[in-house]
């Protein structure tokens, strides 16, 4: 039963098929079975006791919680060494905010180390395996996240995005990954990485969930100043399929695969099968139209995204310092405590983020990089923007094609399909609300597409992506390990 | 040869107070041309410098002054200091700092 959606579990729930205990321990069971296959967990919360079931839609329903959020009482590790024993006193904002509607938390979820990475490899507790095929990547940061959603151990595990790390896992792993317009969700609880990029999201296996599950997290909070007051907007209520009339724009330049001298039989076979999405959105009475983009801004994404969250992780992590919290390191001096503790807690990839970080932010440095990013950055939010005046929504692949295998080092993936790789980082760039569903299979394994549009119209992106779900046979589907 | 010695690639992660070792280090000079060349990517774009900068995704407007009479939430000092790795009694322990 726990493979079921938000709303039939509630359904379940209210005419008294099932109770919130049994729900939450199938859960629980759940979990455990699949910790062994694919590493989604550093805790499984054993303890976790159901709720009382209401008409709130989220009541009595088990879900899954990346580590970046604090939990009060429960063990919160970031999925980093530097915060291994660290168990908060206060629940993240959208914790808090899931648990006044009733909603159970039931395990913390694996992430690439603090949220920065994209491959679901670098957590403190091990490589977080694809349950499609258990030696692909499930990508990341929000890696068990999406792994246990397409495994249907809850309906729904909450996700944050800095670059894309809730809505390529979630192509990745054949599911619905949801970012929301920026400050939507307050970010206070979560272990920041790059403050003007994060967003706090959610991991579903269809749209009507993802609604559900952000309408429970929402809204104004007084610790997060970048929270803004959604309280007029009913995502899950104002879901239609009418969507005749709506117009989107696709980048030609990274979606037309006479564009690349040399492409893989995967990225053809993606193109191919965006090309097939697009007639069903044409079939809905949706206009789609290709763009391009100069190719320079183009170019220039990945290294915006590089110099402006590895500048502001620098800032972020500076009170990872092992005195209030965290295992405290040796020294002579408080500086030596703290350097201690950060050399022997930060994994070699993180500090590698952390040394582009300092190097952009040299004296000698901040003009020539991390202004000129952040200028970067003006020029593709305005490039959007103009655009946005025009379309309600962009439509892109997600990524180059399936989830890669484990040992692909993402870092020195091919310069001719970066831009596409790592397109959805514009959605980060601009806080717009951008959401990915699964829409097909290249060899054996689920593919996304996604919607990104205007800030604040987080309405007509989802229904989009709910329109386009019912022509497609991928809503609630769970992983099947054929390959 | 590299644009980067140790020495400065040990320099940037020591400002960050984080240590490295010598696998860390070679690794991180192996690839920090390549990063640097990424990095002018940025440069290439015509006329960058007359663009004003963007800090925050967009505008974000506080109008809102909070009262003087709002004293805020008090946080018992045990939870405050049940994560501190050294404490000693109401306090946060470190090596002493001056002399």
């Amino acid at each position: 039963m726990i493979g079921k959606s938000i709303l039939e579990l509630h359904d379940e729930l209210k005419n008294g098929k099932v109770t919130s205990n049994e729900l939450v321990n199938e859960s629980l069971k759940a979990c455990h079975e699949i910790q062994d296959k694919t590493n989604s967990f550093v805790t499984i919360i054993d303890d976790a006791k159901g709720s009382e079931v209401t008409d709130d839609l989220l009541s009595g329903i088990p879900y899954g919680i990346k580590d970046i959020f604090s939990t009060k009482d429960i063990l919160s590790t970031g999925s980093s060494n530097t915060l291994n024993n660290y168990v908060p006193f206060f629940d993240a904002t959208c914790v808090a905010n899931l648990k006044k509607h009733g909603a159970v938390g039931v395990a913390k979820t694996v992430l690439d180390e603090l949220g920065m990475g994209g491959t679901g490899t670098t957590g403190h507790t091990g490589i977080v395996h694809n349950p499609w095929n258990l030696e692909r990547q499930t990508a990341g940061s929000s890696a068990g996240s999406a792994a246990s959603v397409a495994c249907g151990v809850y309906p729904y595990a909450l996700g944050s995005d800095t670059g894309d790390s809730i809505r390529k896992p979630a192509a990745y792993c054949g599911i619905v990954g949801y970012k929301p317009t920026y400050g939507m969700i307050s970010r206070f609880g979560m272990f920041q990485f790059a403050s003007s990029l994060d967003t706090v999201g959610v991991l579903t296996r269809n749209v009507e969930d993802a609604a559900i599950a952000v309408d429970g997290m929402k809204g104004l909070d007084e610790n997060d100043m970048t929270t803004w007051d959604s309280s007029s907007i009913n995502l899950f209520k104002s879901l239609n399929k009418d969507v005749k009339g709506k117009k989107l724009f696709y980048i030609e330049n990274v979606c037309d695969i006479n564009n690349y001298s040399n492409p893989s039989e995967e990225l053809k076979e993606h193109l191919n099968n965006f090309k097939e999405t697009i007639k069903r959105c044409e079939e809905l009475g949706i206009s789609v139209s290709k763009v391009n983009i100069d190719s320079k801004l183009l170019n220039a994404l990945y290294s915006t995204y590089v110099v402006i969250s590895c500048a502001e992780a620098t800032s972020n992590m500076a009170n990872l310092t092992g005195i209030s919290f965290g295992p405290g390191g040796e020294g002579k001096s408080p500086d030596e405590m703290i350097k201690d503790h950060r050399t022997k807690g930060f994994s070699p990839l993180i500090k590698r983020r952390f040394v582009i970080g300092s190097y952009v932010l040299q004296r000698e440095n901040q003009e020539k990089f991390f202004l000129n990013a952040k200028r970067v950055r003006r020029l593709i939010v305005n490039k959007m923007n103009e655009l946005f005046k025009e379309y309600d929504a962009m439509i892109a692949p997600v990524g180059t094609g399936p989830a890669k295998y484990i040992d692909d080092n993402k870092n020195v993936h091919d310069k001719e399909t970066r831009v596409l790789e790592e397109l959805l980082q514009i959605g980060n760039f601009g806080g717009y609300p951008s959401i990915t569903i699964p829409n097909g299979f290249v060899n054996n394994l689920p593919v996304g597409v996604n919607i990104t549009g205007k800030v604040k119209d987080d309405v007509s992106v989802l229904n989009i992506a709910y329109a386009l779900e019912s022509t497609m046979n991928y809503k609630n589907q769970l992983a099947r390990e054929e390959n | 040869m590299s644009n980067f010695t140790e020495e400065m690639i040990d320099n940037y992660a020591d400002k960050l107070l984080i240590g490295l070792t010598e696998e860390e280090r070679k690794m991180i000079q192996t690839e920090f041309d390549d990063i640097e060349k990424d990095m002018e990517l940025i440069n290439d774009i015509p006329n960058i410098k007359d663009v004003e900068v963007l800090s925050y995704p967009f505008e974000m407007e506080v109008s809102e002054l909070r009262s003087d009479d709002n004293e805020g939430k008090e946080i018992p000092i045990d939870e405050l200091l049940r994560n501190a790795s050294r404490v000693e009694g109401r306090e946060v322990e470190v090596p002493k700092v001056v002399g």
